[in-house]
């Protein structure tokens, strides 16, 4: 065998060279800094003054009442989003796959929400939700439903902004699932048919599990963005009333001036948790879905 | 046990007639093959029959009722798809299974359905694995099975054998015809293979652009052929066609009908022409040989006619078929055969 020239050792790793210089500048670097200044008592004005304080910062969090709050309110936050996006969007899908020009049009209506800024969005529906002017209470009220607080009590306030992000991702997902299924050859489907098959047995065994890969990338996504919803918070209730919509970016966020060190750790614990699920997941799901 | 049948069917596709005023029975336990070029519409009748893709006017009889209503789960009718269609999701037994567990059948005797069908086709090693593991002529199998299992009185099969080797395809041919005797039921079955069409069916099903040409049994719809379509689809060769000069009627021989020889031969058409090709099939060798214009194919025992020799042939009066412009067959009884015949005297 020829042996290789030095050039032919190296084209590899100066190919990929740029790339892996940009994901280290903004991911590896980042990531690692945001380690290490969680072990800083940090100090804004003077970082001289700044003191290395160990675990300190952790000790803290895993002591703080506040802490267990928004990570609480995240977790309900994100169960809430994920299971009604995949439920209402499996719906959708599943109603709008018949590729009619009607069809084309309501789909078009559910992914608008998507293209417009999640901010325009929330001051939206600010506006809806609100107690006596806006107009869903005006609605339930003529339809002689009960009317709701909405933002502005602690009772509904998280429930109030999972509508808000679930009614702006669903076209999104609903694109994903009807590609999906009309992916699927229609032969599959006769076949059934003349197995004598009864409508549901045909969804839960043969379109569930051949769109399965894709409802486990909707998972994975949803659950990752929801774990880190910032925008909705921040806008619509400032994590209030009560911290009842105080979730862990945007406690994260109330320490950006008051303690870098302490939000800095609490990043860290994020990132962990986020790792932690995805393992879990990508275990679980390894068995159940279906590659072909 | 079930018969089969089409009164004036039409089958449209977006605005285009693809099937036209189709009438066709099917009698009760026959095996019927549908044959034909590709696109002529013999998947879309497969089709009609099961249910999944309903006739656009007419109405398809089985066993006498019309089936138009009844939903194909229940028409007792087990089809073998062109690309198998087995559930990807599934493993090979639980997509065997899968119609028996819908029809709650006994798990005793499901699992012994399964276990003598899989032996059937040789699947027997492969119940657990998934679809996507096999090959192509195993998937093909586990179609069969498929519908094997569910015992239906009708069978319909897309071209089943398409993608098996020629020794496993021989054995499966037989082991069909097998299964057909065993189960008396109907089978429809849509195959290009002409020497499967011919050895499989009681009735051949000879389908153009939608319309059938013949509807015989295998030695008649070789041997008397309704028009010039059938002549010159079934056989390999096909039958040689010539020029009449007259009226604009065709006449045709079977490459296998006509004498060959050094010499001239007393036969009703003679004619001498030179060796184009030959090619060496075994126990008969293909020669084509040019006459004038046109060129003709002969199948001969004797394989020792070199390229460019000169050869006489000859074919007996009765072997020798007459089409008029339109292609259809002029028969003994049409009053001027002996006349056109006449002609071919002095070709
Ligand atoms: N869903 C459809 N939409 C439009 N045209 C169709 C559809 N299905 C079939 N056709 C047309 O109908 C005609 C007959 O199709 P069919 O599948 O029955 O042919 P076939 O005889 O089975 O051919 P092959 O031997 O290639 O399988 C073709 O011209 C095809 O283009
Ligand atoms: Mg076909």
């Amino acid at each position: 065998m020829k042996k290789k020239t030095f050039w032919e050792t190296c084209r590899p790793y100066v190919m990929i060279g740029p790339a892996m210089i940009g994901i280290f500048l903004f991911v590896i670097y980042p990531m690692l800094y945001l380690v290490y200044l969680s072990f800083f008592k940090y100090n804004l004005l003077n970082s001289a003054m700044s003191r290395y304080v160990g675990f300190e910062n952790y000790i803290q969090i895993f002591n703080r009442p506040d802490f267990y709050k928004s990570l609480t309110n995240t977790v309900i936050y994100t169960g809430g989003v994920v299971v009604l996006t995949m439920l209402i969007s499996l719906f959708f899908a599943v109603w709008l796959k018949k590729q009619t020009r009607l069809n084309y049009i309501i789909q078009a209506g559910i992914f608008t929400p998507h293209i417009i800024s999640i901010v325009s969005v929330s001051l939206v529906w600010l506006w809806l939700m609100e107690p006596n002017l806006g107009f869903l209470n005006f609605a339930l009220e003529k339809l002689g439903l009960p009317t709701s607080q909405w933002l502005q009590s602690s009772k509904t306030a998280l429930f109030s902004i999972i509508i808000v992000s679930v009614w702006h991702g669903i076209g999104y997902y609903v694109l994903i699932l009807v590609a999906a299924l009309q992916g699927i050859s229609p032969n599959i489907y006769e076949a059934a048919e003349l197995d004598n098959t009864s409508r549901f047995r045909v969804f839960r065994r043969i379109t569930l599990p051949l769109i399965s890969p894709q409802m486990f990338f909707i998972l994975i996504i949803m659950t990752i963005g929801s774990f880190k919803v910032f925008d909705t918070v921040r806008i619509m209730t400032g994590g209030g009333p009560n911290n009842a919509t105080n979730t862990l970016v945007y406690y994260i966020y109330g320490f950006r001036t008051t303690n870098i060190g302490y939000a800095a750790a609490t990043g860290v614990v994020l990132m962990v948790i986020i790792g932690i699920l995805t393992f879990i997941y990508f275990r679980l799901m390894s068995k159940k879905v279906h590659y072909q | 046990m079930a018969s089969i049948e089409f009164v004036n069917v039409t089958k449209e596709f977006e605005k285009k007639d693809i099937i036209k005023d189709l009438n066709l029975t099917i009698k009760d336990g026959t095996f019927t093959v549908l044959v034909g070029p590709s696109g002529c519409g013999k998947t879309t009748l497969l089709r009609m029959i099961a249910g999944i893709g309903p006739q656009s006017s007419g109405a398809v009889l089985i066993n006498g009722d019309d089936v138009t209503a009844v939903a194909p789960g229940k028409r007792g009718v087990a089809m073998v798809f062109q690309n198998y269609a087995i559930y990807p999701t599934m493993s090979v037994r639980e997509n065997i299974e899968f119609g028996l567990k819908n029809n709650k059948v006994k798990k005793e005797e499901r699992n012994q359905l399964v276990e003598s069908i899989s032996a059937a086709v040789g699947l027997t090693d492969y119940l657990d694995r998934k679809p996507s593991t096999l090959s192509g002529g195993q998937r093909q199998r586990v179609a069969l099975a498929r519908a094997m299992v569910k015992e239906p009185s009708v069978f319909l099969m897309d071209e089943p054998l398409s993608n098996l080797d020629a020794k496993l395809r021989a054995q499966m041919r037989l082991d069909l015809i097998e299964l057909h005797k065993k189960l008396g039921t109907t089978f429809v079955y849509v195959t290009h293979d002409q020497v499967e069409a011919m050895s499989m069916a009681d009735t051949i099903v000879l389908m153009n652009n939608g319309l059938i040409q013949q509807e015989a049994a295998p030695e008649e719809i070789y041997h008397e052929p309704n028009n010039l379509f059938v002549a010159q689809f079934i056989g390999t060769p096909p039958m040689n066609i010539g020029e009449l000069g007259v009226d604009g009627v065709k006449f045709g021989f079977r490459p296998e009908s006509a004498q060959t020889s050094d010499t001239p031969v007393d036969e009703y058409l003679s004619m001498e022409g030179e060796i184009a090709t030959r090619e060496m099939l075994g126990s008969e060798t293909l020669y084509q040989m040019k006459y004038k214009d046109s060129a003709f194919m002969l199948k001969s025992n004797y394989a020792f006619y070199k390229v460019n020799q000169k050869i006489h042939i000859g074919v007996p009066e009765d072997k020798i078929y007459l089409f008029d412009s339109e292609g259809t067959r002029i028969r003994k009884d049409h009053e001027r055969y002996s006349s056109y015949l006449e002609v071919l005297r002095g070709y």
